[in-house]
């Protein structure tokens, strides 16, 4: 009895070291290729000859076409489709067709990391070390590094019309939005946004129990994308946008519109899009080559390009003229696993608040 | 005399047999398949994504009754109005178009079917812009002439409910049209005679007679109510109000996906429809109230006076609502930098056309769109020209049923079709899913009862005895189908293939689900650019997709013009 | 008249929908070369014996054969279905296809048969002929009058050289002055070709005038069948007395082998093409029978004229009688005015005994 249980255990040690022996067996490749910009681990004829990459992603479809075009600029035989759906929604049809043996997407981006970390616990990634990781510090990619990196950061501050509310009245701070003259004015994201929960867990503790009930008081209505919820201030159906993603605050801005984004003292919440290649995807050499470019510095200039995002390199400069990262009082949560538990609750809650069926 | 020797019957194949078998299991399965599915998730009280199911209970349908009850409220308050507005609107319509003398009937009739083409989706985002609280045209307008708060507030459960019902009233109307239509004229004119008066005429005469007709509209444009979705998306959640599609909508778009719960919704829905639907149809065979005969009358009209020009306006009134209005606020729209209703602000440009046409996913969604409404049109036409024989020609035992099995998809709200099929597709060994075959499927399905009651019209006016002569003459089955009825039904056929062709080209309800990365499709494309991208870009591309669509109407409408010329 | 050769055999036919009884054990035979028309009202069940013949109904009970082979056997479970029993037939609504030409039309069957073009276009250019259409043959269905497709439907049905042609009321849809015109080219067709015919109509007129032999229905059931003058001369019912010519029906009872002794006490010499029974109470006489001079050796019946009306071809007197009224068809020569006595006479030959 005892020899069959020292047997299996030492079975069972040797077993986890092969696992995470095989976890660990995937590294960076001996001689990555040289690219215009970028280095490359990948196969890159045997990408051309895939011929097509998909993206499942959270970003407005406007940007990620013009990711993807530079992408295709670059390879153009290597024809690009996407998804764009929000995260709760996203990660629910990419579990449902994984269920169903259905491998459509080759790589995935999703802005909420409980979501990416579940994904990883179930095997859901494929490990694959991109040269370009080095340059991303250890906190801003898996470990062991290879499952998913951040793609970039977006931050949430407080956003509004300047031409229907004046300076001296606007909100500085965040419990300045409690006040009653905001009530109905006030829009925010749906409980299904990665950076809406990332406002909610960040802000909590700081501003205390009684913040976000006396918030749902304001009738705060919920929008799937920024840019319904910047559209709605500029043409002032809504006043104030609580958790206003940065990123939008910039393309507005560039388009000319009248928006000005606070900052305020206490921080500005701020979760990763984060990235990964997808176990069993249909074109792994195409995956490849989109991830190194996309980590490399070309690929994070053209997010920046396309969707006004910050870069989590430290070599890229922030988009579009607007504040450098390092410039901010960024608030990110230390333990993501807690921040994955801490969803439910949270989606009850904000449902709530918003008057969602729930 | 003597003619020369004529040839030999020789005893054939029972081809009737073996195709008539072969469409009744794949019409079966394709309709029945996905439903036994959705029953099956609903029931599913364990974890969503396991399939099959892990746990069973009725937890679902419980949790509807506890959770869910203010949605299930709203779907009926909703529906009651927009009901009761479509038929004012379609009876009032009907009766100007068909009991007067007004001026220009024949192109108001004409234009009347035009809202149908414009879909709820592009009237609920023009109406948006139109009427939202503080921005929207009507209220600034207001506003500048002094007044003050808003005139209109579209995020209203009223709001959802006038759309609705501006875009459900063609069908209302045609419904009621056709009602008054085969009345016989005599029946009024003996009241005359007898010293009525218009209006008590009207009212005595008139108005019992077409009552079944009314009834039967009220019904039929209930049940399709209940499944609105595009309205109650665009402008409910905004407004927070959310009705059963847009809840079943919202279920599977959260994480965790609540399959078993939007299953059961769905089904609840069905459930309704298929009472309401049932119940029209007692109604209207029921209806022997001798105004409808085989024979097409021409009831003569009442003749207005002065009225007549203020009835004219009435009807010009709902076009300018329902078409003139919508399009000429989205081309507004679509012409901003960005969109704002406050003109002070407005830049115009026409880079969000250049954008819509350059964005390939936008081309690519409209091609297929275009694609997949000419591919199932023309394998659906044929598919169903035999159904509707096997029906009414055959002499085939429990052809009722296959009339049911048929016309079941109606009773199914399209949303709660898509999520069944979803479901079932993606649990099939077949892999399809993802891919446009699988909504070439799904658009064929629910296209059946539009086609089959289309081409059924036509079916029961060519007489029986044309195809009795052929088989007299020694024709086999499949040689009178070639030679004889096919060939007759050309004029529903292609009325049937149009048809057909323009609800693909709009479908919203059965695509949102079943979109994927390679098939993409115009009208949830357009959703989509609601959610995430301007209003600018959504309004460019809705307004793409309509004038595609007329363009294609006008096309195939000459072309088959020409086609029937020859045949009369 | 019949040959040897019986072509079709109908027995004891029977046709039931659900509950309702169409036609209840209807049996007669039709020669080789024969015309026969079932002849009766709407409802009699004439239509639907034509259609179980074609194959287009099917019986509940019975059988049918053609020229020998069963088509249709209850006992034998035997249905030959409509194309494969080689009967052609003309419809009441001519059924002419509006999407081909006269010539595709009638060269369908021929087409089926996979005959050869040349074949074809022969055998189609004599039916055309045959109904004098010839020169309408590319002119598209559509375009066509009534009469004229009724000619078409004609010639299609004989263009394929059946040997037995239904005929279901074919002349009902013309007008008068056509219809007597067009009946006495179909009976000319007929003869020319040697076709076997059945021919349904209820016009009685036009059964007495085309048929070989007259087939009476009423409620699904023969009442006589016989040639034309037996049928006109020697009705057997008050049913056929009545529905086939115009007659007087007399009641009273029968007091010897050829005596019957009307109501209001009149006796009259009468024949009887059956055997008396004893119980039989009516006789018959034709109104065109009755003659207005007393002839010797005929019934004499005393009367007044209670009203006249001008028929054009006739002249139609009411004559009070002591056995009631009497209905008198004459020529429209030497009137007699209302209100004069007159001694009608017939003689006992036009005197019927009726069986029931």
């Amino acid at each position: 009895m005892k020899r069959s249980v020292v047997i299996v255990a030492a079975l069972s040690v040797l077993g986890c070291m092969g696992w995470s022996g095989a976890q660990a067996q995937a590294k960076l490749c001996d001689k990555p290729r040289q690219m215009d910009g970028f280095k490359t681990c990948a196969d890159v004829e045997k990408a051309e000859a895939e011929g097509a990459f998909v993206l499942y992603s959270t970003d407005p479809e406007q940007g990620q076409v013009k990711l993807l075009a530079s992408f295709n600029k670059l390879f153009p035989k290597i024809k690009t489709n996407y998804v764009r759906l929000q995260a709760g929604a996203l990660y629910a049809k990419l579990l449902s067709e994984r269920q169903a043996k259905s491998y459509l997407v080759d790589v995935v981006q999703i802005s909420d990391m409980g979501m990416i970390l579940d994904f990883q616990k179930r095997g859901g990634f494929r490990q694959y070390i991109s040269p370009e990781m080095a340059a991303y510090k250890p906190e801003f990619k898996s470990t062991p590094e290879g499952y998913w990196t951040w793609g970039s950061v977006i931050m949430a501050g407080i956003a509004y019309n300047p031409n229907n509310v004046s300076a001296a009245e606007a909100p500085k701070t965040w419990q300045d939005l409690l006040d009653p003259k905001w009530t109905d004015a006030i829009n925010v994201k749906v409980s299904n946004s990665g950076l809406q929960h990332g406002v909610y867990y960040m802000l909590k503790p700081i501003l205390g129990e009684e913040y976000f009930k006396k918030f749902a008081a304001q009738k705060p209505r919920a929008f799937d994308s920024y840019v319904q919820q910047y559209g709605r201030i500029i043409d002032g159906q809504d006043k104030i946008i609580m958790g206003a993603q940065y990123s939008g605050a910039i393309e507005f801005k560039a388009k000319g519109a009248p928006i000005a984004f606070v900052f305020p003292e206490t921080g500005v919440p701020a979760v990763p899009e984060t990235y990964g290649i997808v176990a069993d995807g249909p074109h792994p050499n195409a995956s490849e080559l989109f991830m190194d470019w996309f980590l490399g510095v070309p690929g994070q200039k053209a997010l920046g390009e396309a969707l006004l995002l910050h870069s989590a390199r430290l070599d890229v400069p922030a988009p579009g003229g607007g504040v450098e990262l390092k410039d901010m009082k960024l608030l990110t949560p230390a333990d993501w696993n807690a921040f994955e538990k801490g969803r439910p609750e949270f989606a009850k809650e904000w449902d709530r608040a918003v008057g969602a069926r729930r | 005399m003597t003619f020369i020797s004529t040839g030999v019957l020789r005893p054939r194949f029972n081809w009737q047999a073996l195709v008539t078998l072969a469409v009744l299991l794949v019409v079966g399965f394709l309709v029945l398949l996905p439903l036994t599915f959705l029953v099956g998730e609903s029931f599913n009280t364990g974890d969503a994504l396991a399939f099959p199911p892990e746990e069973y209970g009725i937890g679902n349908y419980l949790a509807i009754f506890e959770e869910d009850l203010h949605v299930l409220t709203n779907t009926v308050a909703i529906a009651v109005m927009a009901t009761a507005m479509a038929i004012v609107i379609g009876f009032t319509l009907a009766w100007i178009l068909t009991r007067t003398n007004v001026k220009g009937r024949a192109t108001l009739e004409r234009l009347m079917e035009l809202p149908y083409y414009m879909t709820p989706l592009v009237g609920a985002l023009a109406w948006g812009v139109l009427t939202s609280p503080k921005s929207g045209f009507f209220n600034q307008l207001y506003q500048l002439l002094g007044g003050k708060g808003d005139l209109f507030n579209i995020y209203s459960m009223f709001g959802i409910a006038w759309i609705m019902a501006l875009f459900e009233g063609t069908v209302a109307f045609v419904m009621i049209a056709a009602s008054m239509k085969s009345m016989d004229p005599a029946l009024e004119e003996s009241a005359r005679v007898m010293g009525a008066g218009k209006l008590r005429t009207a009212l005595t005469v008139t108005l019992p007679l077409v009552m079944p007709g009314v009834l039967g509209a009220t019904l039929f444009v209930f049940a399709e109510m209940l499944g609105s979705f595009a309205a109650a998306l665009v402008i409910g959640i905004p407004g927070r109000i959310y009705v059963i599609t847009t809840a079943i909508w919202d279920s599977t778009l959260s994480y965790p996906p609540a399959y078993g719960r939007a299953a059961a919704m769905g089904l609840a829905l069905f459930l309704v429809m298929f009472g309401m639907l049932s119940f029209y149809r007692w109604v209207v065979r029921r209806g022997s109230y001798a105004t409808i005969t085989g024979k097409a009358f021409r009831p003569r009209p009442m003749d207005m006076g002065g009225l007549s020009w203020l009835l004219f306006g009435v009807c010009a009134l709902y076009v300018f609502l329902a078409v003139v209005l919508p399009i000429a606020a989205l081309l507004f729209t679509s012409l901003q930098r960005f969109a704002t209703v406050i003109l002070s602000q407005a830049q115009f440009t026409f880079a969000n056309y250049q954008a819509a046409f350059s964005l390939g996913p936008v081309r690519t969604a409209m091609v297929n769109s275009l694609s997949l409404g000419f591919g199932v049109a023309s394998v659906g036409v044929i598919v169903m020209a035999l159904i509707v024989w096997i029906i009414y020609r055959s002499q085939l035992i429990g052809r009722g049923y296959v009339e049911y099995l048929v016309m079941f998809p109606q009773a199914v709200p399209r949303m709660v079709f898509g999520l069944a099929l979803l479901w079932a597709w993606l649990n099939m060994p077949i892999p399809i899913y993802g891919t446009l075959w699988l909504l070439a499927l799904a658009y064929f399905t629910v296209m059946l009862p539009l086609g089959v009651r289309t081409l059924a019209g036509v079916v029961l006016q060519i007489d029986k005895s044309l195809e009795e002569c052929a088989r007299v003459c020694g024709a086999g089955w499949g040689y009178q189908m070639r030679t004889i009825t096919l060939p007759l039904l050309k004029p529903g056929i292609l009325a049937a293939w149009l048809l057909i062709f323009m609800a693909c080209v709009r479908e919203l309800g059965v695509s949102v689900f079943l979109m994927g990365p390679n098939a993409k499709v115009i009208a949830p494309s357009i959703v989509a650019a609601w959610q995430s991208s301007g209003t600018e870009l959504t309004a460019a591309m809705a307004l793409i997709q309509t004038f595609t669509v007329i363009v294609a109407l006008v096309i195939l409408y000459r072309l088959t013009r020409g086609m029937t010329k020859e045949l009369t | 008249m019949s040959d040897s050769v019986t072509r079709i055999e109908v027995s004891s036919l029977k046709v039931r929908y659900g509950d309702a009884v169409a036609v209840n054990g209807v049996s007669f035979t039709v020669g080789r070369g024969e015309h026969v028309t079932l002849l009766g009202p709407s409802g009699c069940g004439k239509t639907t014996t034509l259609r179980t013949i074609a194959g287009l109904e099917t019986p509940s009970d019975g059988s049918i054969r053609i020229d020998g082979q069963a088509m249709y056997d209850a006992a034998e479970g035997k249905n030959v279905p409509t194309e494969q029993r080689g009967v052609s037939m003309v419809f009441q609504s001519y059924a002419v296809w509006p999407h081909m030409t006269v010539f595709d039309n009638v060269a369908y069957g021929l087409r089926v048969r996979k005959l050869s073009k040349a074949d074809i276009a022969a055998n189609v250019e004599r039916a055309l002929d045959l109904v004098q259409m010839r020169h309408l043959a590319e002119r598209g269905a559509s375009k066509l009058s009534g009469g004229q497709q009724q000619r078409v439907a004609l010639a299609r049905a004989i263009a394929f050289s059946p040997t037995v042609v239904l005929f279901d009321e074919p002349l009902s849809n013309l007008d008068a002055k056509l219809r007597a015109e067009m009946r006495v080219e179909l009976r000319e067709l007929q003869r020319r070709l040697d076709i076997t015919s059945v021919y349904v109509t209820h016009d009685q007129e036009e059964a007495l005038a085309i048929s070989d032999r007259v087939i009476v229905m009423n409620v699904g059931v023969i009442e006589q069948i016989g040639t034309p003058e037996q049928i006109y001369n020697k009705p057997r019912s008050r049913f056929v007395a009545d529905f086939v010519g115009s007659a007087n029906l007399i009641k009273g009872r029968l007091t010897g082998p050829d005596r019957f002794e009307a109501e209001g006490g009149v006796v009259l010499r009468a024949i009887a093409p059956h055997t008396p029974r004893g119980d039989e109470t009516e006789v018959a006489v034709r109104t065109a029978y009755i003659d207005l001079q007393p002839r010797p050796g005929d019934n004499h019946v005393p009367g007044i004229v209670r009203q006249r009306m001008f028929h054009g071809d006739f002249v139609q007197y009411i004559i009070d009688c002591a056995c009631g009224k009497l209905i008198v068809r004459r020529p429209p020569t030497n009137l007699l005015d209302e209100g004069a006595a007159v001694r009608v006479s017939f003689s006992p030959e036009h005197c019927v005994l009726l069986e029931g």
